[in-house]
């Protein structure tokens, strides 16, 4: 199952609508990686509030979209990450330090409607 | 079947007896041995189970026993019986379950495991005296290989007994541990988006488990950006504890929230930075007051007088 990517304004929003192999896996971070260019995007959202199960490459390809979309220009925040998946995750080790992540998708448009302003502020 | 005893029958399997039996070196010869002397333990059972309760009577703890005339009887009861029992020949499992019933009062009676040695080791010896004294002027070598296979037997009661006052003990420490993993720990909204989580106590595994799963959910539930950890009540941090509070913060972090920890006593700071690692990279912030200022700022709020001074 492919994941289905939206444009909002200058934002990709990706949502994973279940558990994804790990072909898909790459398959969504090779689209986004192009969609950012061709869309001219500044922003990235992965939902991941439909994910029951994250693993060690799922977190490491988020890991990779979110350095891939900052080279290309764009901010990622990852976000839905349910209270069982976080728990799993950092037992794991899994902490995906350096990466934004927030509750939903709208507290995520939100952080990355504040990252430009805070720069512009700079 | 014991008449007039509410206590529960502990059972006990052929295997576990004959376990028992070979722990202590119980054989056939000894059986002989006790039958000889059967009739004279026999014949001063009361007495010697009233060497036991004389022994117990000038110590504290078995005042509550002997206060209570109604389990004092039965346990005398029980005791006499127990003492019939030694020189019955029979080391089958109703033996181990009679012997059972009387640790199970032992247990409700306050007797601890020393008092218990203590008292019993005063009987054994009460017997082995009268034993010795009778078969001096005969055959002493086999008066006291009878009192050693009787010996056996007493090694064979104390096993079941302390084994079973030992379990009592294990029991009421098990459920004080539940209880204290009852008191739960709240998750309080004290702004909009802003959550304390007060932790009081000490966390281990199962309470960390606990702490940070309740603290996930309520982040969704309400949507919270902000979450103030406060450890001014917690007594003592070690490494896995630290541990714990991390992987909490961490946790809190991928559901979009940051964590700020506030009351870090002196003492639990030099220990944080005694094992160094992540714990460095905690947001702290003295006391509670202070987290909940950061937090509003982190938030955007501000607290302002209504009338401005």
């Amino acid at each position: 199952m492919t994941v289905p990517i939206l444009k909002q304004g200058s934002v990709l929003i990706a949502c994973v609508q279940s558990a994804l192999t790990d072909g898909e896996l790459s398959q969504l971070r090779d689209e986004l990686a192009q969609g950012i260019g061709r869309y001219r995007a500044t922003g990235v959202i992965v939902d991941v509030s439909a994910v029951d199960v994250l693993d060690s490459f799922g977190s490491r390809t988020l890991r990779s979209i979110v350095f891939i979309a900052r080279l290309r220009g764009a901010e990622t925040v990852v976000v839905g990450i349910q209270p069982e998946v976080a728990y799993a995750m950092v037992q794991l080790g899994l902490t995906m330090e350096g990466i934004a992540t927030a509750l939903d998708m709208e507290e995520g448009l939100a952080l990355l409607h504040a990252v430009p302003r805070a720069r512009r502020g700079v | 079947m014991m008449p007039g005893s509410s206590a529960v029958r502990q059972q006990y399997s052929a295997q576990d007896i004959e376990l028992r039996r070979q722990y202590v070196g119980l054989t056939g010869d000894d059986l002989q041995r006790i039958a000889g002397i059967r009739s004279l333990v026999a014949g001063k059972a009361t007495e010697f189970a009233d060497v036991f309760f004389d022994f117990l009577r000038p110590f504290d703890v078995a005042a509550g026993l002997l206060r209570h005339a109604a389990l004092l009887s039965e346990v005398t009861r029980l005791k006499r019986l127990h003492i019939l029992d030694m020189v019955g020949g029979e080391y089958d499992a109703e033996y181990a379950s009679r012997r059972a019933q009387l640790a199970v009062l032992y247990g409700q009676a306050g007797i601890d495991v020393r008092v218990f040695l203590g008292a019993f080791h005063h009987v054994m010896r009460a017997i082995g005296i009268d034993i010795m004294h009778q078969g001096s002027g005969t055959d002493p070598e086999a008066a006291f290989l009878s009192f050693m296979s009787l010996k056996k037997v007493g090694f064979f009661d104390i096993g079941i007994i302390v084994d079973l006052l030992i379990d009592e003990r294990e029991r009421t420490i098990s459920l004080q541990q539940v209880a204290v993993r009852e008191l739960s720990t709240p998750v309080l909204q004290v702004r909009d988006r802003l959550l304390v989580l007060p932790i009081i106590g000490v966390i281990d595994t199962q309470r960390a488990k606990q702490l940070t799963d309740s603290m996930l959910h309520a982040i969704r539930a309400n949507r919270a950006r902000v979450v103030v950890m406060d450890i001014t009540g917690v007594a003592a941090v070690d490494s896995r504890v630290a541990n714990h509070l991390m992987q909490s913060a961490a946790a809190a972090r991928l559901m979009g929230a940051k964590t700020i920890i506030t009351g870090i006593s002196a003492e639990v700071a030099q220990v944080l930075v005694m094992l160094g690692g992540d714990s460095l990279l905690v947001h702290a912030v003295g006391d509670l007051q202070g987290g909940i200022e950061e937090a509003e700022r982190l938030l955007g709020l501000q607290v302002v007088p209504i009338v401005p001074a």
